[in-house]
């Protein structure tokens, strides 16, 4: 499955440059990069090996009539068009569709993608670059062609590029004709296609470069160039309060059951085996999620799972068969239908899970909720721990409750105060627990953290040492010196971590609220590991 | 040659008609009372009695300003050769002063060959700029600006504006302004002071009425007959194409793209995509292919989103839909997945998962925009503690779910029953 996927995903994440480089081209990547030739009109089209219609057809399963719409929409060569506003849910291949056919076209596009491209700047001269074949390299010191930071600048450096290229694909058009080069650009259009418009909405000053990316085939007044956008969400997403000239809409769906039975099939080596398997899982994935890269992270384990009692991969499994590696298989299906972030053993799920971070943005914030089994199955030092510890207390807890759960007479006494207020506050449970549910976890300054950190390193301490309850913490000070040293480093290396999350600063003081993200679960399994008594500071309401 | 090599050739003919806009609004230009004729006497007359003017042309996007504006210069460019130097600008691009005054001394250098420096101030440029107006007004040259999304120069302190209007009360220079808005309150944005100087010429675009939408598909869909084209091929696509527009389920079509959106841009897309339909083999156009652009021009894509969901972010959107009906001010995943659960508790149902999940699920919906935050603020609170809110109404919803081919029958009954 990966190797099915890998192409798919670089051609998403990167500009064309290096996604031509599809596998089996490394080698032409690798020389292309210690010898340098100047680039040349050819470099505008895709790659170097030609594909025919229908290969470009059996390529991409389940966007056929996408194709076929996009083909006829781009229409027959050196023919003008109206520019195109492409939209589909994630992964259902509109970047590489869209690739593909300019690859089968044979036609020069210029391709930017506004995630990698983050501001206006950088997406401006990307194009420019890439029209006026500029690389950067050490020679110019990777800078680009144009400095251009302003739309109207853009606009004129732009149409001043395109004329060039639309003059040079002429001549090299009347070259090829008498001389019959073997130069496989075709036609005198130049396209530029733009991907992930609907990041620009988050950019500064969207507002006017909305619009005016929009009305840019208008602006330009050329014949001889195409525009087309690639967005994740509909056209309704975009209206702006004085409108646009809108686009032609082309609809990418999210792929359909069969659709993804025929993705997964590819590049099978058994495919009866993989069939079979399909026809178990397929169904019961599809209710949750139809998104291929969430529902190929999940199959390649459990198809794993699946083959275990299977001495050959090879065999063609019977009815008989089929069913008793159903029922091997049964036990599994729940439990991973349940989970949408797996981390099994090191070595194999490394490359797995890097790559589940490249396709997924926020999958940092779903790591907090993943069910790990008993324990933390992470490396943590143990005042990071600690830290943590109280960094959830920090949030759960009201600041009020502080000094008498954390006072030196110790933890039975808490106890009993916390028991009596929470009987105190039993007609306000409802409530409570509904403010809990909306405003989530409570924000805290430094200062609140340490001091919690300090109590319970403290108590802990000499509940290790000395076994004897009771005493005065002044004791220990000298103890928990160690502890404190690089404090504040863990603190940074949390927040990095996504266990406390850093907030804006409070209005009356002007200092830095963290709030801690941990869930209960993690807190508490982590409590265990250090065998703190978690839930005896828990203020329950 | 082939019949498909004559359907391409047809093709990319029509393509570039519609592309071209100045084509497509040339039969708007015969009649006395048309907007083409009211503006070219305006600025002709300003160019040979050598005044000032300004006219400002209003109208929904679409309805063909700029090509109509496009059209007159070009007119008024033949006609008076070497009378007129033309400066473009557009607000989208130039809002900001010195941006545009720069712009302006950047066409003026071009067009009058002289050499432009980048590095030029504000200041010099602005003299510049009304050293040229005088020159020029000298020279009995009219200096058009056409000030493209009039709007958006109004605003800040309209320093451009009143640059430009106050250089225009002197008699020696010669200068027209033509300011085009979509916004029909354009000259009300305007300050007092620039108001003042400001001629209130008003030219008002509307989207053509039935009758011109019917001359304008004839007048671009038919195929000429004096073209490279053979001419038997010409006349049997002509008859045919005619015969299709006079039928009772075209006009049926077209009343219903023009219900909805009566711009010329709008037909001109429709227009585009039924083109782009035709079949190359038969190299005729029908009324199939009118019927699949109006399909593919008129979409609705919160229908369509919801198509793609999968059931349990379905099983999230009436969740939130009930949470809505209930009438709480705000919630967000974690009510949701209280009602999730209390659901699943009631009627047992076969979709429970893991709030893990369902989270993910919450996440994809937000993706696809089918829901959104309450509120922008908030970056550093985590998704499940957000309020958030439905962007779909419950027609929409009762809709998907009705057409969603495997919609399990416990939320049909849930969205019926709580209406």
């Amino acid at each position: 499955m990966g190797k099915e996927e890998s192409p798919q995903v670089v051609t998403r994440r990167t500009t064309r440059s290096s996604s031509s480089s599809t596998p089996n081209s490394k080698n032409l990547e690798t020389t292309k990069s210690c010898n340098p030739q100047p680039m040349t009109i050819n470099d505008l089209v895709f790659g170097d090996e030609h594909i025919s219609f229908d290969d470009l057809i059996s390529s991409l399963p389940g966007r056929r009539s996408q194709i076929h719409e996009l083909v006829r929409l781009l229409g027959p060569l050196n023919s003008p068009t109206i520019p195109l506003f492409i939209y589909g849910g994630t992964s259902t291949g509109k970047t590489s569709v869209v690739l593909q056919i300019f690859r089968y076209l044979n036609r020069p596009f210029v391709y930017t993608s506004c995630r990698t491209c983050y501001n206006p700047r950088v997406l401006f001269e990307s194009i420019l670059n890439q029209l006026s074949l500029h690389r950067k390299d050490v020679g110019n010191g990777y800078s680009s062609a144009k400095r251009c930071e302003r739309p109207s600048d853009f606009v004129n450096l732009l149409r001043e590029a395109l004329l060039t290229v639309v003059n040079n694909l002429k001549g090299h058009l009347e070259n090829s004709s008498s001389k019959k080069s073997i130069g496989r650009i075709s036609g005198k259009m130049v396209y530029l296609i733009i991907d992930n418009l609907e990041l620009v909405r988050e950019w500064d000053k969207s507002a006017n470069l909305l619009p005016f990316l929009f009305k840019l085939y208008a602006i330009l007044m050329l014949p001889e160039v195409g525009l087309v956008y690639i967005s994740n969400t509909s056209p309704d997403t975009y209206y702006s309060d004085t409108g646009y000239i809108e686009p032609i809409p082309v609809y990418f769906p999210d792929y359909t059951e069969e659709d993804l039975r025929q993705i997964f099939l590819r590049n099978q080596a058994n495919q009866k085996l993989y069939s079979s398997f399909l026809e178990v899982v397929l169904r019961p994935f599809c209710r949750t999620t139809r998104r291929v890269d969430e529902l190929s992270a999940a199959f390649s384990p459990l198809f794993k799972k699946y083959c275990e009692p299977l001495s050959d991969l090879g065999i063609s499994p019977s009815e008989e068969m089929k069913r008793r590696l159903f029922s091997h298989l049964q036990p599994h299906i729940m439990p991973s239908l349940n989970e949408v972030f797996k981390i099994s053993s090191r070595p194999s799920s490394e490359g797995e899970s890097n790559k589940e971070k490249a396709n997924r943005q926020g999958c940092t914030q779903r790591l907090r909720g993943c069910p790990a089994i008993d324990e933390i199955d992470f490396h943590m030092s143990t005042s990071a721990k600690y830290l943590l510890i109280s960094a959830f207390l920090a949030s759960r807890n009201p600041a009020t409750l502080d000094a008498s759960l954390f006072d030196s007479t110790g933890g039975s006494d808490n106890r009993k105060r916390k028991r009596n207020s929470s009987v105190k506050s039993m007609e306000h449970k409802e409530a409570a627990e509904q403010e809990l549910l909306m405003k989530g976890p409570g924000t805290f300054p430094l200062e609140r953290l340490l001091a919690i950190f300090q109590c319970i390193t403290s108590v802990e301490e000499y509940t290790l040492e000395e076994e004897e309850p009771g005493t005065n913490s002044l004791g220990v000070e000298s103890g928990d010196s160690g502890l404190m040293s690089d404090v504040l480093l863990q603190v940074s290396s949390l927040c990095n971590a996504n266990f406390i999350s850093k907030g804006g600063s409070c209005p009356l003081d002007g200092s830095t609220r963290y709030r801690s993200t941990a869930s209960e679960d993690m807190a508490l399994k982590v409590a265990r590991s250090l065998k703190f008594p978690l839930s005896k500071y828990l203020y329950r309401r | 040659m082939g019949r498909e090599n004559l359907a391409g050739e047809a093709l990319i003919l029509l393509r570039s008609r519609l592309c071209n806009p100045k084509f497509v609004f040339s039969p708007f230009s015969d009649s006395a009372d048309s907007n083409y004729s009211k503006l070219k006497f305006i600025l002709s007359s300003s160019v040979t009695e050598a005044c000032n003017n300004s006219v400002l042309l209003l109208g929904p996007r679409g309805c063909g300003k700029n090509a109509v504006l496009e059209l007159v210069i070009e007119d008024l460019l033949k006609e008076y050769p070497d009378m007129i130097s033309v400066i473009k600008l557009n607000g989208l691009l130039h809002s900001d002063d010195n941006c545009a005054v720069k712009e302006i001394a950047r066409q003026l250098c071009v067009e009058h060959q002289l050499l432009f420096s980048k590095m030029v101030s504000f200041d010099d440029n602005t003299q510049f700029m009304i050293g040229m107006l005088r020159e020029c007004g000298l020279a009995h040259k009219t200096v058009m600006f056409v000030l493209d999304e009039f709007d958006l120069f109004a605003q800040g302190k309209q320093r451009l504006l009143y640059c430009l209007l106050d250089a225009m009360q002197s008699v020696t220079s010669q200068a027209v302004v033509i300011g085009v808005s979509c916004r029909l309150d354009a000259d009300q944005l305007l300050e007092k002071r620039v108001r003042s100087r400001f001629s209130h010429r008003k030219l008002l675009f509307l989207p053509p009425s039935k009758e011109d939408l019917q001359r304008l598909i004839k007048h671009i869909l038919v195929l000429p007959t004096d073209s490279s084209l053979p001419h038997d091929y010409v006349v049997e696509f002509n008859a045919k194409l005619l015969n299709i527009l006079a039928k009772e389920r075209f006009k049926q079509i077209i009343d219903t793209l023009s219900n909805s959106d009566s711009t010329c841009s709008n037909l001109l897309r429709f227009l585009f995509s039924a083109v782009c339909h035709m079949d190359l083999k038969s190299g005729f156009l029908l009324i199939e292919n009118f019927k699949a652009a109006l399909s593919s021009i008129q979409r609705q894509p919160k229908l369509e989103g919801l198509k793609d969901c999968s059931i349990l972010e379905l099983y999230m959107l009436v969740c939130m839909w009930r949470l809505e009906v209930r009438e709480q001010d705000s919630y967000n995943f974690n009510s949701v997945m209280k009602e999730y659960r209390s659901i699943h508790d009631s009627f047992q149902t076969s979709d429970y998962y893991a709030r893990n999940v369902c989270l993910r699920a919450f996440e994809h919906l937000l993706e696809r925009e089918l829901i959104s935050f309450m509120d922008h603020r908030g970056h550093n609170q985590s998704t499940e503690f957000r309020p958030a809110k439905l962007l779909i109404s419950y027609h929409e919803l009762y809709q998907g779910l009705k057409s969603y081919r495997s919609c399990p029958a416990i939320l049909q009954k849930l969205i019926d029953r709580e209406r």
